[in-house]
């Protein structure tokens, strides 16, 4: 069992659950906030937060909505690992930290080996790296380092645009023939492949990769693997798709959901008072809440580790290494099932809720 | 639970043949004889109502992850309007999975097949399954254009193996049977083909579309599945590709074959715009080829999305998207491109599409051998069914439609020389008792003794689509779900599996190409028990064989 505590004295566990239904019931537009959680952890925190007609957001929604904003409003053009691992004979990485983002992407991608499936097979793989974050590109040998921080990867990527589309950039001779010979190795590419993250890449940057390869695909095949966002952010808006028909920022104030990206911004609704409660989940590693007031009703369900000293805290184990859980995996792109590697017996993120939805009747549904 | 009569209905069941008033009994969830020396614990007049049983869909996007892509896609394509009603979490929430089961039920259908899965993404289908409420759910399994399958075909491998890996991908992914989306079309696309007929060879691999198709054909009957392959055929949407189409049906060889949509494929070349209706002649074709059944995929007028695993098809589809936006993904196999669209009654090839789609289900024969869908989202979505039944029942309201129509259209197209009008007999026959043939469902589709108590009744008045839209009363497994075209409460559904027999070596050997060529362990792909929410989401459907 797990534990439990109310500012930092230790309650009860039946007492909590009440508490916590209590807090929740008492707000007139209660914030279910941070589902850092495994599958059946956000479909349980999202049909609280029907029930309670509230609103959801996830801790990353600002890189989950920087990828899907481009898709939504322009297309995207991905693939999986898998494809990248055995068909690539091109990679383009953009950006700093991809490693740090995903820890195993060297190992699948298996940027050393020659591509095995395609015309392209047994030939050599290209790997460039445009502005990679200090000693990170050395793993890779035999990569093209390209320097750019941060701010400067948008331009690159627009310079080699313009120069696939046969115009002119501001550069001298010399860089736009470096520039060129990029461009040549992206075009002669037979199916190529951009990995990027959005916790580093701004949307307008990945909407101008996404455009190059929309163009790169006039003549050849190119597409991208792009990194899902920390604490599950990836499954949890696959399950809000299905059960809300949107992503994380949605509201349920009218009795049906509603998405606005800005409305429904954790912050923005407990830091302006329109939230006047919030349950606050993380269960992969307790991070904190980043709003900035500390005087709304909080109850926190995260490991033991990060309880809080201030309100309500219900310990919860961690998905996949506590207890089983449904993940999306970064491996493959698609669910999975991750066997708990150190079982204990904390309860899950849904068992939590559960046991708090049993104390929140359907009073306000017709 | 109570022992239940519908008394004084209107009873079409071609199941069992019946098309006259009468009684219908049930109880603990299963439809009875009348029971001697008994009375029923609850009686319902449903005098002046049709009865028949639930309906069954059998193509339906209504899961996985190319579906919820499209949802996140087109966040504007539906905006939710109303609140729900206590004790339905979700049913209003547009295009969700919730409202999925409410609207399917408000219907009056009690189960429905997703017609595409991909082995590396099956979890979430069934994941997405689980949270749509009150319906059976099935799925078939999608293979034709993955490696393994493609690698065993180009060496020649024994027909043996073939069968002992489409049934392991059956069982492992635990669908209905399976599905081919351009096979090898979509491997050919990633190696930047941009057309592929029945006889252009995939590259790498030395195969013809027509090679796969017919060995994944006769695996589907060596190990059992009742439904015949499921055939989306190349040239998807492309003026001319009924010649593709009737290539395809001479290429089944009179072997069992489910041709899926085939209104998109009933185009000729005809008149200025090259483009024209050959519903006629592909409707003939099918008469004459029993073995061979289809769905059709109709268009209906409407603000839509596009979704497919014919990942090359969508990739060219895409510069007539509307809105200008999709997404198009690589999968490990077929992958999908989501690609949305609006199909208008003033544009000629949209009513051209209406036309085609129409003729096609007049002019074949046997209300058994062809299905009701709108392949949805892809025609239509499928809360357009109504509309359907009652384009079907009524010449005069096709003629209503017609006269709307760009006037050109008229030229290209038999439609308004067609006068049958579809009985309530026939609108049974497609979607109940045909259905279940089709899927070897011996416990659905049908009103006899021993069927699933899977009951709709309809209140028929003036308007057909309204009574096809709200049933007067839906039963599921015994439950009454839905009362004057409001659905009440939830109930779960199952999914419903087959389990195709096979030599289980294949299993190690597949364990080694994973590990061989992934780097990964093939469980990571498996559809546990434990990683759905409930422990009882599954039901068998028993094997031909």
């Amino acid at each position: 069992m797990g534990t439990a505590t109310l500012d930092g004295k230790a309650i009860a566990l039946d007492d909590a659950y009440r508490h916590a239904a209590k807090i929740l019931n008492a707000a007139a537009f209660p914030l279910i906030a941070g589902l850092g959680a495994d599958i059946a952890g956000a479909r349980a925190a999202i049909l609280l937060a029907e029930r309670l007609k509230g609103a959801f957001d996830h801790l990353a929604s600002r890189e989950m909505l920087a990828d899907l904003d481009v898709k939504r409003s322009f297309g995207m053009f991905t693939t999986t690992a898998n494809e990248a691992r055995i068909r690539s004979d091109c990679v383009v990485l953009i950006g700093p930290g991809l490693t740090q983002a995903w820890p195993g992407m060297l190992e699948r991608l298996a940027l050393d080996r020659t591509p095995c499936r395609g015309a392209q097979a047994e030939q050599p793989r290209k790997v460039i790296w445009v502005g990679p974050e200090g000693e990170e590109a050395r793993a890779v040998p035999g990569a093209k380092i390209i320097p750019a921080s941060a701010h400067e990867l948008c331009g690159v990527l627009a310079a080699w645009r313009a120069r696939l589309g046969g115009r002119p950039v501001a550069f001298d001779a010399e860089k736009v023939s470096r520039i060129d010979g990029f461009v040549e190795t992206l075009r002669s590419a037979r199916f190529g492949v951009f990995v990027w993250s959005a916790s580093t890449l701004d949307p307008l940057a990945i909407e101008m990769m996404q455009g190059l390869v929309i163009d790169l695909n006039a003549t050849t095949r190119f597409t991208g693997v792009h990194i899902g966002a920390r604490s599950g952010a990836s499954g949890v808006t696959q399950a809000a798709g299905w059960m809300t028909g949107f992503p994380p920022r949605t509201g349920f104030g009218r009795g049906y959901p509603e998405h606005d990206p800005w409305r429904f911004e954790a912050s923005r609704l407990v830091d302006s008072g329109e939230a006047d409660a919030a349950l606050w989940i993380s269960a992969f590693d307790g991070e904190k809440p980043s709003w900035s007031r500390a005087d709304i009703p909080l109850v926190t369900l995260a490991p033991a580790q990060a309880a809080p000293s201030r309100g309500l805290f219900i310990e919860v184990g961690q998905p996949g290494v506590t207890h089983d859980a449904v993940l999306m995996s970064q491996e493959t792109g698609g669910m999975t099932l991750r066997k708990a590697s150190a079982p204990t017996d904390a309860p899950s993120v849904a068992q939590a809720i559960d046991s708090i939805m049993a104390e929140v009747s359907e009073g306000a549904w017709r | 639970m109570a022992l239940t009569v519908l008394r004084g209905g209107h009873i079409v069941d071609p199941a069992t043949g019946q098309n006259a008033i009468g009684d219908v009994w049930f109880e603990n969830g299963r439809i009875v004889e009348r029971p001697d020396g008994r009375s029923a614990d609850e009686e319902i007049d449903v005098s002046g109502h049709i009865v028949m049983a639930g309906a069954i869909d059998i193509h339906s996007h209504i899961a996985g992850g190319n579906v919820n892509t499209a949802r996140l896609l087109l966040p504007e394509l539906h905006r939710a309007i109303r609140a729900r009603l206590a004790g339905t979490p979700l049913s209003t929430a547009k295009w969700s999975s919730y409202e999925i089961g409410r609207l399917y039920a408000q219907m009056g259908f009690t189960t429905v097949v997703e017609p595409a899965m991909a082995p590396h993404h099956a979890l979430q289908t069934h994941l997405e399954f689980n949270d749509v409420p009150i319906i059976d759910k099935g799925a078939l399994t999608v293979l034709g254009n993955d490696d393994f399958l493609l690698g065993m075909l180009r060496d020649g491998e024994k027909d043996s193996a073939i069968n002992d890996y489409v049934a392991l991908t059956v069982e492992n992914t635990r669908s209905l049977g399976l599905k081919c989306i351009n096979p090898g079309g979509v491997e050919a696309f990633k190696d930047n083909m941009r057309a592929f007929g029945l006889d252009d060879v995939v590259p790498f691999y030395g195969l013809t579309s027509r090679q796969i198709f017919q060995a994944l054909q006769k695996a589907t009957q060596a190990v059992g599945v009742a439904h015949p392959l499921h055939l989306h055929m190349n040239n998807l949407g492309l003026a001319g590709n009924i010649d593709t189409a009737l290539a395809t049906i001479d290429a089944a060889q009179g072997l069992p074959l489910h041709l899926a949509h085939v209104q998109f494929y009933a185009y000729g070349k005809e008149g200025k715009n090259g483009f024209s209706s050959a519903g006629a002649l592909f409707a003939e074709k099918i008469n004459a080829n029993p073995n061979v059944s289809v769905d059709v995929g109709q268009v209906m007028f409407s603000d839509t999305v596009t979704i497919s695993s014919d990942v090359l098809k969508q990739f060219n589809s895409l510069p007539g998207a509307i809105p200008k936006k999709g997404a198009i993904f690589d999968g490990d196999a077929n992958g999908g491109g989501i690609v949305p669209y609006v199909y208008k009654i003033s544009s000629y090839y949209n009513a051209v599409q209406w036309a085609a789609g129409l003729e096609l289900f007049l002019l074949i024969e046997n209300p058994e051998q062809v299905f009701f869908t709108t392949d949805h989202p892809n025609g239509g979505p499928f809360t357009t069914y109504p509309e359907l039944f009652a384009l079907l029942m009524s010449a005069d309201l096709r003629a209503q439609y017609l006269s709307r129509l760009p006037a050109d259209v008229l030229e290209h197209t038999t439609l308004p020389s067609i006068s049958r009008e579809y009985t309530l007999y026939e609108i049974a026959q497609m979607s109940r008792s045909g259905a279940a043939k089709l899927f070897g469902f011996v416990d659905r589709g049908r009103l006899g003794a021993g069927a699933v108590a899977d009951i709709a009744v309809y209140k028929p008045g003036r308007d057909v689509a309204g009574m096809f839209r709200r049933a007067a009363y839906v039963f599921k497994d015994g439950n009454l779900i839905v009362r004057d075209g409001e659905v009440s409460h939830y109930t779960r559904g199952k999914t419903l599996h087959i389990r195709p027999r096979y030599d289980r070596q294949i299993t190690g050997r597949l364990d080694s190409y994973y590990d061989d060529l992934y780097g990964l362990p093939r469980s990571i792909f498996d559809v546990p028990d434990a990683a759905l929410p409930h422990k009882d989401a599954f039901a068998e459907v028993p094997c031909r064989i």
